[in-house]
C-alpha cells in the first residue's frame, strides 16, 4: 500500500549480494553438462505394468506415487532448499509416458541423442533400453499418437502437412497438454498444507457417497488426489531421512546444523501449513518437483504473484530476526533452481522455442482487489536477486498500472540495464484486466491474472488450454504465402484452398479477400482439430496432482483438468505475423495495384526466385522502401489495424460451444524464427525462410527510421488492445540510452506514456557487446539503432568503424 | 533549413524532447561534432562504410557529379544537392543533409510526441547549427508550442543579433547557452568569431530573468585551462544567481564520420579526449569557484 513502504529496507536490499551458497550453486551449475536421467521412466514402466486393467485416473496416480517413492534423490552441499528431479545439480527426466515416442534418436545405437538445439547427451545402453521399453509400452497408445490417428480419420494427411509448413503450432508431440494452470494454487497450498487437501478430498468422497452420487469418476478423482498428495508428503520425508543421515556423518558443525534444519523442515512441509519463509519455499519446491515428475514437460515452475502471497512470511521473518541475507539466499536458491530447469523437448518444440530451459514466470506488483498497486519490498527483492543471478529464466513481468510507484519502476529499469534488457518486461495491468472483464470474468478474479510462459496472461483459477490441443499459433504470413500460391504451401502441399492464381487478381480487394478466405479455411479447420484433441486428452492421460494443486475447481468438481469444463476452461490463440502481412499487403497495394511499378507476374517471379539476380534485388529494395509500420505513417498503420481486426473477427466467428470462445493473445517469444521457416519471400522485402518480425507489434527489423517514439505511435494506431490481450513490442536500445540516473527517469516517463495510451506490453532489449558487433557487420538489420555519445546522437550504422568500436567498448563497461 | 527532427532526445533539455536541428552556423569551432550543420545549404554526404559499390548513384545523378574513386567521390562543384543519388541508394550510403520546412509543418511533426512530453516534463528543443539564424521560424514554432502547452528550449552559441535574442526570450522556457572561451583572441582563433556579442547576449538574457544552463564543450588544451575556467566562473558569477549552472561536454571524435562524408577537414581530429579523472578535476575547479557544474553523459 502506498505510504507504507520501508525505504530503508529497500536501501539494504540494494546492497545485498549473492550468498556463499548461491555462488557455489552457480559454479556447480556452470561446471555441469547436460544430463538426462532415465530413472523416472524406469518406475513409470514398472508401475504401468503392475496396474494394468485399472482405471486410468488411479493408474496415473499410482504411477506418480511409484516414481516419488523410488526415484533417486540427493542433497547438495550448497542447497538452501532441497529437492531436484534428478540427483544432479541440473538434469531432467524423460516423459515418454506422456509424450509417446518423442525423443529423436533412441532407436539408433549411437548412444547419444540431441537434447537441445546445441547439446547432445550420451546415454548408457542400459538407459537406452529403459527408454525403448517405455516407448514400446506407451508409444502407440500415448495421447499424441492417438490424437494424430483421430485427426487422420478426419482430414487425412492435412493435419501433418499444416504442421510441416509451420502454418500452425505446436505439434502434438510437444505435449504441453495440461500446460493449463502451471501456476499452482500457492496461497491455498501454503495456508492449508497437503494434509488439508487430503482431508478435503476425503470429506468430498464421504459426502458424495452419502448423497448417493453415482459418478464413479468423481470418486476416482478424489482418490487419485489422495494418493498423489500423500506420495508428495512421503517424498519430502525421504529427503528428511536423507538429511538426517547426512547430518550424522557431517563433520562441519555449521553444515550439520543446516542439514538438521532441512530435515526438520521436510518433516513438516508440504504436509502442514508453512510457518515461515523457509517452510513456504520448501513446500513450494516439493509441489513443483512432484508436478515435474508427474509430467516432465510440465517443467515450468511458475511463481505467479509471489511478491503477494509470500509477503507476510517475508515481513514476519524479518520481524523475528531472520537476517535479510538469509532470506535473500533462500529466495535466490529457488529462483535459480526454477530458472534452470531443463527438459527434453520434441524436435519441433526445440525449433519453435529455441531454449534449453523451461520458461517460468514471476509477476511483480500490480493492482489488488481494492484497486491499489501492491508493489512491496519483496517485489523489490525479487528484481534485485534476478539482476544478481543473470539467468534467461524466469521471465519477470511488472504489472504496470497508473498507480505503479516510481521506486519500483526505477528498480525495474535498473534491472533491465543489469540484465541487458528484457527483465522485467512491462505488461499493462489495466488493459489485461479490462480484456478479461470484456470476456465476462469478474474483476476480483481478473485482477489475479499472471503471466504464463513469456507474456501469455492466464488466471490461476482457470484451466488454460493454450497450445495444449496443438493450437497456439496461427501463422498469418504462412497464410499470405498460401494466398500468393493458390493454396500451395512452402512444401508444395495443397494445405490451403484454391483461391486462384494471384496474377489474375484484378484489384487489391480481390487479393485481400483471397487472403481472408484462406485464413478462414485454415483457422476453422485448425480449431476443429483442436476440439478433437481436447476430447482425446482425458481418454489417454490424467494429471491428478496438477489438477488438485493447480485448479481449485477440480476439488469441487471431482474432475481432472484434462477433462475440460465449460465454466473453468480457457482457450487461447495467438494470431501471429500480422505486421509481416500488413507491410507485405501495403507493398503489393502500392507497387502492383496503385503505381503499377510492377506487375503481379514480376512480383511473383521475384518472390519465387527469392529476389535472385540484379532485377530481383532491385525489386526487393523497392519492396523495402514502401511505407512500413513503425514510422507513424497512417497508410501503413491503417492496414495493420485492418489485418488485426479482420484476424480477430475470423477467430471470434468460430463457435467453440459449449466452451468459451478463443481468447486472442499475441505473444511471440522466439517463434519468429520457427514461423519464418514456413514462409517464402514476402513483398515486404523479407527473404524466404528468414525470421519473421519478432514479438507481435515490433516493426520489421531496420525499417523504423523515425525514432522510438514513432514506433510507439504506430503501435497505438494499430489498436491491438481492442482485440488482443497482449501485443508484444520489443525495442532495442544501446546501453548509452539509459546510462545515467536522469535517463532512467526518462525511460520511465517513456514507458508510462505508452502504457497510458493503452500499450499492452513493452520490453527493452539493451544491446550487448556482441549485438553491437553484429550491427557493425550487418548494418542493414540495424538501421534504426541510435547511440548517444556525450550528448551527441547518431545512427550507429552511420558511424565510422573506429567510432563504432568505441561505442562497442563503452557498452562493454556500461559507460 | 532543417537537417533533422529527432524524437526521444534525452540530453537536450528537461524530460523527453524532440530536437529540431537547424542547418547553418556563424561559428566554425574546430571541434564541432555536427559539421553537417555548419553550412546553411543542402549537402550530400557519402558514408563509405555503408557503400556496396553498386553504382546506382552514378546512374541516378543527372549532373555527372558522382565518380569512382575510393568507393565514390562527389564533385562538389557539380553537385546541386538535389538528393536523387540518396534516393537511388539502397544502403543509405548517400545522405542528403537539409530540408526546407515551414514552422507549421515542423510544429505538426513535433506535436505528435506530446504524450511523451507530458509524461516526462519534456518538450521541443531548437538546436543546430545555430537556431537563432532562423529566429522568426523558431519564434513562430515556439509560439505554436506554447499554445499547445509544450515546453521550449534553445541550444545556442549565442552569436546572434540582439533583436533575435530579444524575440526568442519571450517564447523560450530554457536556454542552453554555450560558453566556449572567455579570451576574445583565443575565441576568434578557435571559432572564427569574437565572443563579445556572445557574452553580451548572455548578460542580456540573465538580466531579463531567462532560465539559462551554460554549456562548455571541454576541449583539451584549448578551454580547460586554469585561466579559462576562472574567467568563465567569474563571468557567470557576475550575472547573478539565476545563471550559475554550467554543464561540461567532454570532447569526442564521433563527428569524424560526418566530416569524412562531407569531405571536410576535422581540425581537432588529432586531439585526445580527456580522461574521466581530468574532466572531474575541471568540474571540481568550477565548484570551488562557487559555480554549479555538472558533466554531460
Amino acid at each position: 500500500m502506498p505510504g507504507t513502504i520501508d525505504f530503508q529496507l529497500l536501501e539494504k536490499i540494494d546492497s545485498i549480494e549473492l550468498s556463499r551458497r548461491n555462488k557455489r550453486w552457480r559454479e556447480a551449475m556452470k561446471a555441469s553438462g547436460w544430463k538426462v536421467s532415465t530413472d523416472r521412466e524406469r518406475w513409470t514402466v514398472k508401475s504401468w505394468k503392475e496396474t494394468e486393467g485399472e482405471d486410468l485416473q488411479l493408474r496415473r496416480a499410482k504411477l506418480l506415487k511409484c516414481v516419488l517413492d523410488n526415484i533417486e534423490i540427493n542433497i547438495h552441499p550448497f542447497d538452501e532448499i532441497v529437492g531436484r528431479p534428478t540427483p544432479w545439480v541440473i538434469g531432467c527426466q524423460t516423459a515418454i509416458d506422456c509424450c509417446g515416442d518423442y525423443i529423436p534418436g533412441i532407436w539408433d545405437d549411437s548412444g547419444s541423442f540431441a537434447a537441445t538445439l546445441d547439446a547432445t547427451v550420451s546415454i548408457s545402453s542400459e538407459g537406452l533400453n529403459v527408454l525403448r521399453e517405455s516407448a514400446k509400452l506407451f508409444g502407440e497408445q500415448s495421447l499424441p499418437a492417438m490424437t494424430y490417428k483421430a485427426w487422420e480419420e478426419l482430414v487425412g494427411g492435412w493435419a501433418k502437412d499444416v504442421e510441416a509448413a509451420k502454418l500452425k503450432d505446436p505439434s502434438l508431440d510437444s505435449v504441453i497438454t495440461g500446460q493449463s494452470t502451471s501456476v499452482l494454487s500457492w496461497k491455498k497450498i501454503l495456508r492449508v498444507g497437503l494434509r488439508g487437501y487430503i482431508d478435503e478430498c476425503k470429506r468430498h468422497i464421504d459426502e458424495y457417497i452419502a448423497a448417493k452420487g453415482t459418478d464413479i469418476d468423481k470418486i476416482y478423482f478424489w482418490q487419485s488426489a489422495v494418493i498423489v498428495l500423500q506420495a508428495v508428503i512421503d517424498h519430502a520425508h525421504r529427503y528428511a531421512a536423507l538429511a538426517e543421515d547426512m547430518a550424522a556423518k557431517e563433520a562441519d558443525a555449521e553444515q550439520k546444523a543446516h542439514l538438521l534444519k532441512i530435515a526438520e523442515v521436510c518433516r513438516y512441509v508440504p504436509e502442514n501449513p508453512a510457518r515461515n519463509l523457509r517452510e513456504a519455499l520448501q513446500s513450494m519446491q516439493f509441489c513443483n518437483l512432484a508436478k515435474m515428475l508427474e509430467n516432465p514437460i510440465q517443467n515450468n515452475c511458475h511463481w505467479g504473484r509471489a511478491d503477494q502471497y509470500l509477503y507476510d512470511y517475508f515481513v514476519n521473518d524479518l520481524k523475528n530476526g531472520v537476517p535479510l541475507e538469509e532470506i535473500a539466499s533462500m529466495l535466490a536458491d529457488l529462483i535459480g533452481r526454477w530458472g534452470t530447469q531443463t527438459f527434453i523437448a520434441s524436435s519441433t518444440q526445440k525449433e519453435s522455442h529455441q531454449i534449453n530451459f523451461g520458461i517460468n514466470n514471476v509477476m511483480i506488483g500490480g493492482l489488488d482487489k481494492n484497486r491499489e498497486d501492491c508493489s512491496n519490498e519483496l517485489s523489490y527483492l525479487f528484481l534485485h536477486l534476478i539482476a544478481l543471478l543473470q539467468l534467461s529464466s524466469p521471465t519477470v513481468g511488472l504489472r504496470w498500472n497508473r498507480k505503479t510507484p516510481d521506486w519500483i519502476m526505477r528498480k525495474a529499469i535498473r534491472t533491465n540495464l543489469a540484465t541487458r534488457g528484457g527483465i522485467p518486461l512491462f505488461e499493462n495491468d489495466e488493459v489485461l484486466i479490462a480484456s478479461f472483464m470484456r470476456d465476462g470474468i469478474p474483476f476480483e478474479e481478473a485482477v489475479e491474472w499472471v503471466g504464463l510462459g513469456c507474456v501469455y496472461p492466464c488466471l490461476p483459477t482457470r484451466a488454460e488450454h493454450y497450445g495444449a490441443e496443438g493450437v497456439a499459433a496461427i501463422n498469418l504470413a504462412g497464410i499470405l504465402h498460401l494466398t500468393l500460391h493458390n493454396g500451395i504451401d512452402i512444401n508444395g502441399k495443397q494445405s490451403g484452398l484454391k483461391t486462384g492464381d494471384p496474377r489474375n487478381f484484378k484489384s487489391f480487394d480481390e487479393l485481400y479477400e483471397a487472403f481472408l478466405t484462406q485464413y478462414k479455411y485454415l483457422c476453422h479447420r485448425v480449431f476443429w482439430l483442436g476440439g478433437v484433441a481436447r476430447d482425446m486428452g482425458h481418454k489417454y492421460l490424467r494429471l491428478p496432482l496438477l489438477s488438485i494443486l493447480g485448479i481449485e475447481a477440480s476439488m469441487e468438481l471431482g474432475q481432472d483438468l484434462l477433462k475440460p469444463h465449460p465454466d473453468y476452461s480457457m482457450f487461447g490463440i495467438s494470431d501471429r505475423a500480422i505486421i509481416d502481412v500488413a507491410d507485405s499487403m501495403t507493398a503489393l497495394k502500392k507497387l502492383v495495384f496503385e503505381s503499377k511499378a510492377l506487375s503481379m507476374a514480376e512480383m511473383m517471379e521475384a518472390l519465387d526466385s527469392n529476389f535472385a539476380g540484379e532485377r530481383g534485388e532491385e525489386i526487393r529494395q523497392l519492396c523495402l522502401r514502401q511505407p512500413k509500420y513503425g514510422n507513424d505513417l497512417p497508410e501503413a498503420d491503417e492496414l495493420v489495424k485492418k489485418v488485426s481486426a479482420d484476424s480477430a473477427a475470423i477467430i471470434n466467428s468460430y463457435d467453440n460451444s459449449p466452451f468459451r470462445k478463443f481468447i486472442i493473445s499475441r505473444e511471440g517469444l522466439a517463434w519468429h524464427y520457427y514461423g519464418g521457416l514456413g514462409v517464402g519471400a514476402l513483398p515486404n522485402g523479407r527473404k524466404a525462410l528468414e525470421p519473421l518480425n519478432d514479438g507481435s507489434l515490433s516493426p520489421m527489423r531496420g525499417v523504423d527510421k523515425n525514432g522510438p517514439t514513432a514506433v510507439l505511435r504506430s503501435a497505438c494506431h494499430a489498436c491491438f488492445d481492442a482485440v488482443s490481450y497482449v501485443a508484444v513490442l520489443n525495442q532495442k536500445f544501446s546501453s548509452s540510452i539509459i546510462a545515467s540516473e536522469e535517463s532512467i527517469e526518462k525511460l520511465i516517463a517513456y514507458t508510462n506514456a505508452y502504457m497510458n495510451s493503452n500499450g499492452s506490453h513493452i520490453q527493452y532489449n539493451i544491446l550487448d557487446t556482441e549485438q553491437l558487433k553484429d550491427a557493425k557487420k550487418h548494418p542493414d538489420s540495424y538501421k534504426d539503432l541510435i547511440v548517444r555519445i556525450g550528448g551527441f546522437s547518431a545512427y550507429f550504422v552511420q558511424l565510422s568503424p573506429e567510432i563504432q568500436d568505441d561505442v562497442i567498448y563503452r557498452s562493454e563497461f556500461n559507460l | 533549413m532543417i537537417t533533422n527532427i529527432q524524437g526521444y532526445s534525452i540530453h537536450d533539455g528537461p524530460g523527453i524532447r524532440t530536437v529540431v536541428f537547424f542547418k547553418g552556423c556563424p561559428l566554425r569551432c574546430q571541434w564541432c561534432a555536427n559539421p553537417e550543420n555548419l553550412s546553411a545549404d543542402k549537402q550530400i554526404g557519402y558514408l563509405k562504410n555503408l557503400c556496396h559499390g553498386c553504382g546506382r548513384c552514378m546512374k541516378a545523378c543527372r549532373y555527372a557529379a558522382i565518380m569512382p574513386g575510393d568507393g565514390y567521390r562527389i564533385a562538389r562543384d557539380k553537385c546541386v544537392s538535389c538528393g536523387e543519388c540518396a534516393e537511388a541508394c539502397y544502403y543509405g550510403a548517400l545522405v542528403r543533409y537539409g530540408e526546407e520546412k515551414t514552422a507549421e509543418e515542423t510544429f505538426e511533426q513535433v506535436l505528435k510526441d506530446k504524450m511523451f512530453y507530458d509524461s516526462s516534463g519534456g518538450g521541443v528543443t531548437a538546436s543546430g547549427g545555430e537556431p537563432l539564424l532562423y529566429a522568426d521560424f523558431v519564434c513562430e514554432l515556439f509560439r505554436l508550442c506554447r499554445n499547445a502547452a509544450i515546453d521550449t528550449c534553445i541550444e545556442t552559441c549565442g552569436w546572434a543579433p540582439r533583436e533575435a535574442v530579444e524575440k526568442a526570450l519571450h517564447v523560450t522556457d530554457h536556454f542552453y547557452y554555450d560558453l566556449k572561451l572567455m579570451d576574445p583572441v583565443l575565441h576568434r582563433k578557435y571559432t572564427g568569431c569574437d565572443n563579445e556579442r556572445i557574452l553580451g547576449n548572455a548578460r542580456y538574457l540573465a538580466e531579463h530573468g531567462a532560465d539559462i544552463l551554460f554549456r562548455q564543450p571541454l576541449i583539451p588544451g584549448v578551454n580547460d585551462t586554469d585561466d579559462n575556467i576562472r574567467r568563465t566562473a567569474e563571468f557567470m558569477l557576475s550575472l547573478g544567481p539565476g545563471a550559475s549552472r554550467i554543464q561540461l561536454m567532454p570532447f569526442h571524435r564521433a563527428g569524424k564520420t560526418k566530416y569524412d562524408a562531407l569531405e571536410m577537414t576535422f581540425i581537432a581530429e588529432g586531439l585526445k579526449p580527456d580522461t574521466a579523472e581530468r574532466i572531474e578535476a575541471v568540474r571540481e575547479r568550477y565548484i570551488a569557484y562557487g559555480v554549479d557544474c555538472s558533466i554531460s553523459k
